[in-house]
C-alpha cells in the first residue's frame, strides 16, 4: 500500500503517456466525461461518475470489425480491425470496475470476443473509491461500492491531500514501479483514514431495501402486472442500456460503399421493439416484456449464467438518463415487497 | 495471432437449385482447402452467412456431415440478406462462419425409432439429420418421415423424399393443406398424418421442425398421443446476429438460442420461461 | 477522440450532446448532463440517429441534369449555370417569377443569408419554408392575440405546472424531452388533460382524455370557455386589465353549451365540463399544442381559441402558465425568426412597413421589394400555372412533405428551372436541374433556435463530406456570381449582422452563446434573455391581449359515401419527417421499416382486414398500398398514416385545402376510402 501526493497525480499520469494512452475523467465545462488525460481538464474533487461508463474503451459505441473489398473474380479481401493500443484508464468508480468485471465474464467466456479481448488485454484499470454517495447510485445496497475490493490493477482513495493507492494485480504493481519515486509507503493512519471514509460514504446513501433473495423473488414475479405498469411511460430511448456498465448487447451492420463494405457493431438496446424482431414475428411485443427482460437479465440470468457475475452494479445512471424517470430501485422494491 | 471469431471464411457457390417456391438450395465450397477439409458440424447446426455488401444471417445447414468437402444451405427469401443471397449465381463468393448451435441429439437417440414431423422449409435442418442417420442405419430403428406444406409448390427435397421412401424400415408420408390439380396424395395439416402411422411410444423420439404455429399444434398432438416431453425435440427461432452468445438478441432466460439451442426438447422449452 | 458539444439536429426540444469524433468520423454520442432542457437525457434519435451523416448516399459533388440523369460537375460550373439561368429568368419575367424555399433544418445564419439572397439579390419577397406546413397558423394566431408568435413559456416550467392541457400534440413521440417534463409533472401530482382523436401514449397519463373528432377543436375549446364563463371560473381582473374584446368572445361561446359542444366533438359533455373546471381552477395551468391544432383550414382559429383559453383564466404572463406551440424542426423557430417568410424581414418586421424596410435597405445596400411574396403552397400552384418560372429549394423535400404530392410533381416539372440544395438526392432533388451538396449539422458552425426561443450553438465536428460545402458558403458564393458580395469571415459575423438588424436578437453574439444559449427576446448585449413572455403586458401594440370570437367551421373535406373514412396524418418517434435522414439509420429503420395505416379494430373486422394485411387507401387525389395496423387506440371511422415513407406517401392522399390567412394545409383531415389490396 502506498500514498501519492495529490500534486503528483498529474506527473504520474503524464509519465504513463510515453507508453500508454491515458484516459481520465475530465471536466468539460460543467460536464464530467472520460477523455484523453489533459492536466488542465483533469477532474479533481468530483462526486459521481461520467454519464457514459468506461466500458466504451473496451466495447466502443461504434466499432469497425471488418472491411470487405470485392476484387476480381471470386476474390474478397477480408480485413479485420483489432485495437491493441495500450491504455490506462484512471478514475474508474467501483460501480464501473464491477461492470468491467462482468463484461469480462461475458465477452471472455465461451467464444472469446476477439475485439474485446484485444482491448482488454492492453488495458490497465485504476479505480477511484467514492467518498461521497452520488445522487442516484445504490451500490451500497448491492455491495458493489462505494469502495471496491477487487477487479482493479490499482485503486485510489482520496485522503484530502493525498491518495491511498492499493495494488490489485502485478500489472498494477508495475505501474507504481515505473515512477516509484512519486510514491510513499502508506501508514496505518492512512489505511485507517480510508476505512473511516468508507464507512462515512456508506452512511451517505439513501437506505434501501434488502437485496437478499432477489433472485427468488424475481422467479415469483414473472406474471406480475408491475412490468406493464412500470414500463408504461417508457419512450424507448434506449438510454438505460447505453449508459449501463454491464450492458453488452450490440447490433452488427454492413455498410456498402462501392466495392467495399464495412462491418460495424454498435450498442443496441433490448428496450427497443426491433430488438427481437424477426421476419414474421416479434417475440417480445410489449414494453412490459422488454422491461422484464432488462431486470431479469441483470438480476437473475447474468448471475446464473456467469457464475455469480453481477448484472447490476448500482451505479444509478439508468435512473438519471431516463426521460420518464423510470427508477430501477423502485421496480426492485416492488419485486421484493410483493 | 488472435483467432477472430467474427471472421467469415470465403465460400464459392458451386450450385444453385430451385428447391420450391421462394426457396433455393445452395451448394458451397470453402475457398481455403484447409478449411474445406476441416469444416465439420452436427446436423441441426447453422452457419452465419455473409452476403458481402448486404449483411449476415443465420442459416441452418441441410447437408450432412458425411458429405465431406461441401456444404448445402436451403434458404427461403424472407428478408434483406436472404433476398440478396437469392440473387447470387454459381461461381459467386459469399462468407460463412460457424458451425454454431448445439445440433440435434444423435448418439443420444441410438437404438430408438425416430419420428420426423416437418413442415415447409422446416425439412431442411431435419434432412441433415435424416441423411446422416441413413448412413449410420444400424444405429437406429424405424425412421418415419411425415412431411407437409401449404401447397405442393412449397414441398422441398422431393428427390430425397422419394429415395427415403424406398429405403428399408422407413416410411414417408406427405400431405398438403391445399391441393392442386396434380396432387394425388393426402390433404390436411401435417399433424393429421400422425393418425396414419403406428408408433411404439416406449421407444420413439420425435423431431419436429417447421413454422412456429405448426410446431405448436404438432407438439400438442404428440403429447396427446402419449409422448413424454423429453422425447419431443424441436428447434426454436429467435432473432440471431452474432451466433456466438454475445450480442444478446436471442437471449431467453439463462440461455442463448444460438449456443444452447436452437435445438431443444419440449421439456427444456417449457423450462425456459418467456412465451415460447 | 474529440468531443464536440452541439445542438441536436432533429426536433425543437433543442437538446445538447457531445459528438465523439475519431478520424473525422462521428462515432459516439455523449448527452450533455448540464443542459437545462435535456439534463443528460436523449431520445433514440439523439442517441443513435446520426448514421446518415456518413451514409455512402451523401451528395458529394454538384450535379447537373443531363437528359434523365445527372452528371457530376464542379462548383464553378454549377454556380455559373445557376447564376446565368436565374439572371435570365429575372430579366425576362421579373424578380417575382422566382421563389426561394429555405430550410428549417439549416442554421439561423443560413436562413438569414438565403432570405437576404432572395430579397437583395433576386429582388423578391417570394421566400418561405416549411413552417408554412406546420406552425404558420401559430405565427398568425398568436401574433393577432398576443403580439408574438412564439412559445410563451420555457420547457422547464412545464415540470412545475399544476395543470397541463395538451391538445393536438403526440408529445412522447414528437418532443420526447418535453414529454419528459409533462411526465415528471404528472408523477409529481400535476393533472394532465389530453385532447387527441387517438389514444396516444401521453393520454395514458391523463386524468382526462378528450377524444374529440378531427377538426372540432374550436367547438371543444369554446365548450370549455362556455363552462368557465358560466361557472364564474374566469379571471376577471386579468380580463379587465390586460385584455380587450372579451364581450365578443363571451357572446360567441354562449352558444357552445357543453351539450352543443359534445354534439359536434363527440366528447361526453361531463368530460368537457370537468376539463374546463380543472384547467380554470388552477393558477398554474399551461396549454401545449402542436400539429393537431395548426394543420387545419381552421388552423388560425384553433390557435386563437387556445389563446382565448389562456387569457380567460389569466394563465399567461407567469411562470408555468402560457401557450406553448411546440415547434417541430430543430430550427423552424429560427427560420421564422430569420425572416424566411414572405411577409416579414428578420425579427417579424413587416416588408410593407416603409421605415423597417428602409433599415434593411441601409443594412444591405439595395432597394428591397415592398409587397409580401408567395407562400410555399401558392408558389407551387403558380409553378403549375406558369407564372412562377424558377424555384430554389434548400433543405426541404416538398415531394413528400407538401400535401397532394402528385400535384407538386406536376408543378415542379412545369418550372423552367429548379435548383435543390440538400445532403441527399431526395425525391425533390431528383426533379432538379441542378443539385448542390450541402452539409449536415455536424459539418458546420452556426446556431439553431429551439421551440423555447433558445438560440444555441451548433459546432462543427467533422469536415464536410466529399466536395460538399456548408450551406452558408454555398449561398455567399452563389451570390457573388450574381454580383452581390456577401463577405463574412465566419458564421459568427453573420450573427453579428443579424443582431444589428433584428431587435429580438439584438444582444446575441457567439461569445454570449458559449454556455447554454440565450432565449430571445434578448435586445441588448447585457440582457440575460427571456424565459417567459407577456409578463406585465402583452407584446401586442397597446400591451393588451386580444380575444377573438371564433365560430366553429368544419374541416374542408369530410367523409362522404364515396370516401367514408377520415384520414389524419402524423409522425412516429423513430423517424423524422420525410425520412431522408432516419430511414438510413439501422436502429430507426429496424423499428419502423415500412409505412402503415392505423385502422380501428371494429372497422377492420367489418372490412375483413387483419393486422399486417396489405390494404389500399385512396382519396380524390391519389392512392397508396400499405400494411394495415389494427389498433384499438383510434376512433372508428378514422385512419392514421405517418408521412415518413416515400413508397406509401401519406401526402399522395392529402389535399391542399388551406387556412385562408396562414395558408397552411389541412393535413389532419381529408376523406379516403379503405379496402383490401
Amino acid at each position: 500500500m502506498k500514498t501519492l501526493d495529490k500534486t503528483e497525480l498529474s506527473k504520474f499520469l503524464e509519465g504513463l503517456r510515453a507508453d500508454f494512452r491515458v484516459i481520465t475523467p475530465l471536466q468539460e465545462g460543467e460536464d464530467l466525461l472520460f477523455g484523453e488525460f489533459d492536466s488542465s481538464k483533469l477532474a479533481v474533487n468530483f462526486t459521481g461518475r461520467p454519464i457514459i461508463p468506461p466500458k466504451e474503451y473496451l466495447f466502443p459505441q461504434q466499432e469497425r470489425l471488418f472491411t470487405f473489398t470485392a476484387e476480381e473474380g471470386d476474390r474478397v479481401e477480408v480485413k479485420a480491425y483489432l485495437n491493441e493500443e495500450k491504455q490506462v484508464i484512471w478514475g474508474i468508480r467501483p460501480c464501473d470496475l464491477c461492470g468491467i468485471k462482468t463484461l469480462d465474464s461475458i465477452f471472455l467466456s465461451n467464444y472469446v470476443d476477439t475485439y474485446y479481448q484485444a482491448r482488454r488485454e492492453n488495458t490497465i484499470l485504476m479505480g477511484l473509491n467514492c467518498n461521497q454517495a452520488c445522487e442516484t447510485g445504490f451500490c451500497n445496497s448491492l455491495q458493489t461500492g462505494p469502495f471496491a475490493k477487487d477487479s482493479f490493477d490499482l485503486i485510489f482513495t482520496d485522503l484530502a491531500n493525498r491518495y491511498l493507492v492499493e495494488v490489485g494485480s502485478k500489472a498494477g504493481e508495475a505501474m507504481i514501479a515505473r515512477r516509484a519515486n512519486l510514491f510513499t509507503e502508506a501508514s496505518d493512519e492512512d489505511k485507517g483514514e480510508a476505512n473511516r471514509l468508507e464507512e462515512k460514504s456508506k452512511q451517505g446513501f439513501k437506505p434501501l431495501f434488502d437485496m437478499k433473495g432477489v433472485d427468488n423473488k424475481l422467479a415469483q414475479a414473472w406474471d406480475d402486472r408491475l412490468w406493464a405498469e412500470e414500463s408504461d411511460s417508457c419512450i424507448l430511448c434506449g438510454g438505460c442500456n447505453f449508459v449501463c456498465p454491464t450492458c453488452h448487447c450490440f447490433n452488427i451492420e454492413d455498410i456498402k460503399a462501392g466495392r467495399e463494405s464495412e462491418r460495424v457493431r454498435c450498442w443496441d438496446s433490448c428496450q427497443l421493439g426491433g430488438f427481437t424482431q424477426m421476419a414474421a414475428e416479434n417475440t417480445r411485443q410489449t414494453q412490459g416484456e422488454r422491461l422484464r427482460q432488462r431486470i431479469y437479465h441483470k438480476f437473475s440470468y447474468t448471475p446464473a449464467k456467469y457464475d455469480g457475475a453481477i448484472g447490476c452494479s448500482g451505479c444509478g445512471r439508468c435512473i438519471e438518463v431516463c426521460p420518464s424517470n423510470i427508477d430501477i430501485t423502485h421496480i426492485l422494491e416492488r419485486v421484493i415487497k410483493r | 495471432m488472435r483467432e477472430n471469431i467474427y471472421a467469415p471464411s470465403l465460400a464459392i457457390i458451386k450450385k444453385v437449385r430451385d428447391e420450391a417456391e421462394g426457396v433455393k438450395t445452395f451448394t458451397l465450397e470453402f475457398k481455403d482447402l484447409a478449411i474445406r477439409k476441416a469444416f465439420d458440424y452436427r446436423p441441426g447446426q447453422f452457419g452465419e452467412v455473409t452476403i458481402f455488401g448486404t449483411g449476415e444471417a443465420p442459416i441452418s445447414i441441410t447437408s450432412s456431415p458425411v458429405n465431406k468437402g461441401y456444404l448445402e444451405l436451403c434458404v427461403a427469401e424472407v428478408g434483406r440478406v436472404t433476398r440478396a443471397l437469392h440473387l447470387k449465381q454459381e461461381g459467386e463468393v459469399i462468407g460463412v462462419r460457424g458451425p454454431y448451435g448445439n445440433g440435434f441429439p444423435f448418439n443420444e437417440v441410438e437404438g430408438k425409432d425416430i419420428l420426423f414431423v416437418a413442415g415447409g422449409i422446416g425439412l431442411a435442418p431435419l434432412r441433415s439429420l435424416i441423411n446422416q442417420m441413413f448412413t449410420e442405419r444400424g444405429k437406429f430403428g424405424k425412421l418415419s418421415i411425415l412431411y407437409g406444406a401449404r401447397y405442393p409448390g412449397l414441398l422441398c427435397f422431393k428427390d430425397d423424399l422419394k429415395r427415403w421412401a424406398g429405403l428399408e424400415n422407413s416410411q414417408v408420408l406427405l400431405t398438403v393443406d391445399v391441393a392442386d390439380d396434380s396432387w394425388q396424395g393426402n390433404i390436411g395439416v401435417v399433424g393429421s398424418l400422425l393418425a396414419k402411422i403406428e408408433v411404439n411410444l416406449e421407444n420413439t423420439v420425435a423431431f419436429v421442425c417447421g413454422p412456429p404455429i405448426m410446431i405448436h399444434f404438432v407438439i400438442l398432438d404428440l403429447l396427446k398421443m402419449g409422448f413424454k416431453e423429453d422425447r419431443i425435440i424441436t428447434t426454436m427461432e429467435r432473432r440471431m446476429e452474432c451466433g456466438l452468445g454475445k450480442c444478446g438478441h436471442c437471449n431467453i432466460g439463462v440461455k442463448y438460442v444460438c449456443q444452447d439451442g436452437p435445438v431443444f426438447s419440449y421439456q427444456e422449452l417449457r423450462e425456459l420461461g418467456e412465451n415460447v | 477522440m474529440k468531443k464536440v458539444l452541439t445542438t441536436c439536429e432533429f426536433c425543437g426540444c433543442g437538446c445538447n450532446f457531445y459528438l465523439g469524433v475519431e478520424d473525422n468520423k462521428v462515432v459516439a454520442v455523449y448527452p450533455c448532463a448540464s443542459h437545462p432542457v435535456n439534463q443528460g437525457r436523449l431520445c433514440i434519435k439523439g442517441w443513435q440517429g446520426h448514421d446518415y451523416i456518413h451514409s455512402p448516399e451523401r451528395l458529394t459533388t454538384p450535379l447537373i441534369k443531363q437528359g434523365d440523369t445527372f452528371r457530376e460537375a464542379s462548383w464553378e460550373e454549377a454556380y455559373r449555370l445557376i447564376a446565368d439561368r436565374l439572371r435570365g429568368i429575372k430579366e425576362k419575367y421579373g424578380s417575382d417569377s422566382i421563389a426561394v424555399f429555405s430550410s428549417a433544418k439549416c442554421t439561423n445564419e443560413e436562413n438569414y443569408l438565403l432570405q437576404k439572397f432572395a430579397r437583395a439579390v433576386i429582388g423578391t419577397n417570394n421566400v418561405d419554408h416549411c413552417a408554412r406546413l406546420c406552425h404558420a397558423s401559430t405565427i398568425v394566431g398568436l401574433m393577432a392575440t398576443f403580439g408574438s408568435g412564439a412559445m410563451t413559456n420555457s420547457i422547464n416550467e412545464i415540470g412545475n405546472a399544476e395543470v397541463i392541457f395538451v391538445i393536438g400534440s403526440n408529445t412522447t413521440e414528437q418532443h420526447p424531452l418535453i414529454a419528459s417534463q409533462i411526465i415528471k409533472a404528472v408523477k409529481g401530482g400535476s393533472k394532465l388533460i389530453v385532447a387527441d382523436p387517438r389514444k396516444i401514449q401521453l393520454a395514458r397519463f391523463a386524468s382526462i382524455h378528450l377524444s374529440h373528432k378531427v377538426g372540432t377543436d374550436v367547438a371543444l375549446i369554446n365548450g370549455m370557455l362556455n363552462v368557465i364563463i358560466s361557472e364564474g371560473l374566469l379571471d376577471k381582473d386579468f380580463i379587465e386589465n390586460r385584455t380587450e374584446d372579451f364581450d365578443k368572445l363571451k357572446e360567441e361561446v354562449a352558444k357552445f353549451t357543453p351539450q352543443k359542444s359534445s354534439q359536434i366533438t363527440g366528447v361526453p359533455a361531463e368530460q368537457i365540463v370537468e376539463a374546463a373546471r380543472v384547467f380554470a381552477k388552477s393558477r398554474k395551468s399551461t396549454i401545449i399544442y402542436a400539429m393537431g391544432i395548426t394543420q387545419h383550414t381552421t388552423g388560425v382559429d384553433n390557435v386563437m381559441s387556445c389563446a382565448n383559453l389562456a387569457m380567460v383564466t389569466g394563465n399567461i404572463g407567469r411562470e408555468s402558465t402560457g401557450v406553448d406551440p411546440l415547434r417541430g424542426q430543430n430550427n423552424v423557430q429560427g427560420a421564422c425568426d430569420m425572416g424566411a417568410l414572405p411577409n416579414v424581414f428578420p425579427g417579424y418586421q413587416a416588408v410593407t412597413n416603409d421605415e423597417l424596410r428602409q433599415n434593411f435597405e441601409r443594412g444591405w445596400g439595395v432597394k428591397l421589394p415592398s409587397q409580401p411574396g408567395l407562400t410555399t403552397i401558392e408558389a407551387v400552384d403558380k409553378g403549375l400555372e406558369g407564372e412562377l418560372k424558377a424555384l430554389y429549394i434548400m433543405g426541404e423535400n416538398i415531394m413528400l412533405s407538401d400535401p397532394d404530392v402528385n400535384h407538386v410533381e406536376q408543378a415542379l416539372n412545369s418550372l423552367d428551372f429548379l435548383v435543390v440544395q440538400d445532403i441527399f438526392l431526395t425525391e425533390t432533388a431528383r426533379l432538379a436541374d441542378v443539385v448542390l451538396p450541402g452539409v449536415s449539422f455536424a459539418e458546420k458552425d452556426g446556431t439553431f433556435t429551439s421551440t423555447e426561443r433558445r438560440v444555441q450553438r451548433v459546432r462543427r465536428a467533422i469536415d464536410p463530406i466529399g466536395m460538399s460545402k456548408p450551406d452558408c458558403k454555398v449561398i455567399t458564393e452563389l451570390s457573388s456570381y450574381l454580383g452581390y458580395e456577401m463577405d463574412y469571415a465566419s458564421p459568427g459575423e453573420i450573427m453579428d449582422e443579424i443582431a444589428r438588424l433584428t431587435p429580438i436578437y439584438g444582444g446575441i453574439s457567439y461569445s454570449r452563446l458559449e454556455d447554454k444559449g440565450l432565449q430571445w427576446p434578448c435586445p441588448s448585449p447585457d440582457h440575460p434573455g427571456t424565459s417567459y413572455l407577456h409578463k406585465g403586458q402583452f407584446s401586442r401594440a397597446g400591451g393588451r391581449g386580444k380575444f377573438y370570437a371564433i365560430p366553429y367551421r368544419p374541416p374542408a373535406e369530410l367523409p362522404d359515401s364515396n370516401y367514408p373514412f377520415a384520414l389524419t396524418t402524423g409522425r412516429v418517434g423513430f423517424h423524422w419527417h420525410t425520412g431522408t435522414m432516419t430511414r438510413k439509420d439501422w436502429v430507426l429503420d429496424r423499428e419502423y421499416p415500412r409505412g402503415y395505416v392505423e385502422v380501428n379494430a371494429q372497422d377492420a373486422t367489418k372490412l375483413g382486414i387483419r393486422n399486417g394485411m396489405m390494404v389500399k387507401v385512396a382519396s380524390r387525389r391519389g392512392e397508396i398500398s400499405l400494411q394495415a395496423k389494427v389498433v384499438d387506440t383510434i376512433q372508428a371511422g378514422l385512419l392514421f398514416i405517418p408521412f415518413h415513407f416515400a413508397e406509401a406517401a401519406a401526402n399522395k392522399l392529402t389535399g391542399a385545402n388551406l387556412d385562408p390567412v396562414a395558408k397552411i394545409p389541412e393535413y389532419k383531415v381529408c376523406a379516403v376510402k379503405l379496402e383490401r389490396d
